[in-house]
């Protein structure tokens, strides 16, 4: 007597399939949701940079050559004394010191320093210059691969686990709302 | 084996559902009045729309809001320092030529205020900025009867598109101060473009060159869905 042959239960390879995509998308998830909502608020703060200003003033008067009033404002704000990346002589009055992040925009005249820098925000920065795809080439790629990846998971989670009610059940009603949020602020907006 | 489904779990479960509609109730009263507040409490706005500019148009555009400061809105920075600054005006000219920031400095300065529009819809009122005039710079250059298009060109391969036009507009400039200081690395130092005309994305922080071309050619933003010309007034922000 031949043995039965069992049905292919396609759930559980579902299931894996599932389970094993979402492993795959955590990180790329994390750097998209995260700089997704930081560049979304990009009105209400600068998400790749702390930006920072501050006033500060120096002994007057600074030697005459720019080299030497450089090195006397760095002297004089305890930097380090290599720190200056360029000097500029804006007008006979204003010396620009430029440092690694910050510049000193110095008054020569009233030893007035106006420091304003930008530190960058690592791990955000680097996400949004990802979401952005500001590196192109490869990561193209990767991104394009994450997008279909999410499509995927999107489709499979539909399907996973059986509803008491099949798809019409819960499920489908999350589904429609899902569906309806973008297709109504179209409508309500005037849509682009 | 325990009936979970027991009066006193029933009575424990309505608790529970009450409760959470009271919260969810006071939670939502909360942010509807901090929002009322929000938008209620804005004087700038408020008194902004009730001017309006020398060419008739309403001091604020639609759908803009009114802040105090003008903000950053990110971007990939360039090198902040002067001496690093060339500046080349090219294109559809007789005489291109380069800048560098000495000679930004040297060319006849002009002073502007003028009102900045942010497509994210944020309006900052009355900023003054100082530079050099794209008229002064095509004038010097020499632009050709063909030239219909401005493109200004930023760090990191950054481009915007203006019509001809509204580049050489009284109000547009390279500029390197922003109310009364040299501009500030989160704006462009050492210098960009400013056209206060269009929505703030058409003036490049970082300006790198000004290339005149005799047809268009949509920039950064403009291929990625944002609006070819920008008018604030029209609410040009998308495709």
């Amino acid at each position: 007597m031949p043995e039965p042959t069992r049905a292919w239960r396609w759930r559980p390879w579902l299931r894996a399939l599932h389970r094993d995509l979402g492993y795959l998308a955590v990180g790329l998830t994390f750097v998209y949701a995260l700089s997704g909502l930081a560049v979304n608020h990009i009105a209400d703060w600068d998400p790749n940079f702390d930006n920072y200003e501050r006033e500060l003033r120096v002994a007057t008067p600074l030697p005459a050559e720019d080299a030497a009033a450089a090195a006397y404002v760095l002297k004089e704000l305890s930097l380090e004394a290599g720190s200056a990346r360029d000097v500029y002589r804006v007008d006979a009055a204003e010396l620009q010191i430029q440092l690694e992040e910050a510049t000193l925009h110095v008054r020569t005249d009233t030893g007035e320093v106006r420091e304003e820098g930008q530190r960058p925000r690592l791990l955000l920065r680097i996400a949004n210059w990802l979401h952005l795809n500001r590196g192109k080439k490869a990561w193209t790629y990767a991104a394009d691969a994450y997008a279909a990846g999410l499509l995927v998971l999107a489709t499979t989670g539909i399907f996973m686990l059986p509803g008491r009610k099949g798809l019409l059940g819960r499920g489908a009603l999350l589904v429609a709302i899902g569906v309806a949020l973008p297709v109504l602020y179209v409508t309500l907006s005037g849509g682009p | 084996m325990t009936d979970i489904r027991s009066p006193s779990s029933d009575l424990l479960r309505a608790i529970s559902r009450r409760d959470f509609i009271q919260r969810a109730a006071t939670g939502t009263v909360i942010t509807a009045l901090g929002g009322g507040y929000y938008f209620l409490n804005d004087r700038l706005t408020r008194e902004a729309q009730a001017q309006t500019r020398a060419d008739g148009r309403p001091r604020v555009p639609p759908g803009q809001r009114v802040i105090e400061a003008l903000r950053p809105m990110g971007g990939t920075p360039g090198s902040p320092n002067p001496s690093e600054f060339r500046l080349r005006i090219s294109g559809e000219v007789e005489r291109p030529f380069e800048l560098d920031f000495a000679g930004l400095l040297a060319l006849p300065q002009t002073d502007v205020v003028a009102d900045v529009h942010c497509v994210t819809a944020w309006s900052c009122l009355d900023a003054r900025w100082r530079g050099v005039l794209i008229r002064d710079l095509a004038e010097k250059a020499g632009v050709k009867k063909s030239a219909r298009h401005v493109i200004f060109e930023a760090a990191h391969g950054y481009t915007a598109n203006v019509r001809l036009e509204e580049a050489l507009a009284p109000d547009v400039l390279v500029a390197h101060r922003l109310d009364g200081r040299a501009l500030a690395r989160p704006h462009g130092a050492p210098a960009r473009a400013v056209v206060p005309s269009l929505y703030f994305w058409k003036s490049p922080k970082w300006l790198t060159g000004i290339r005149f071309t005799s047809r268009d050619q949509p920039g950064y933003w403009e291929v990625r869905g944002y609006n070819n010309h920008a008018d604030p007034w029209l609410e040009e922000r998308y495709a």
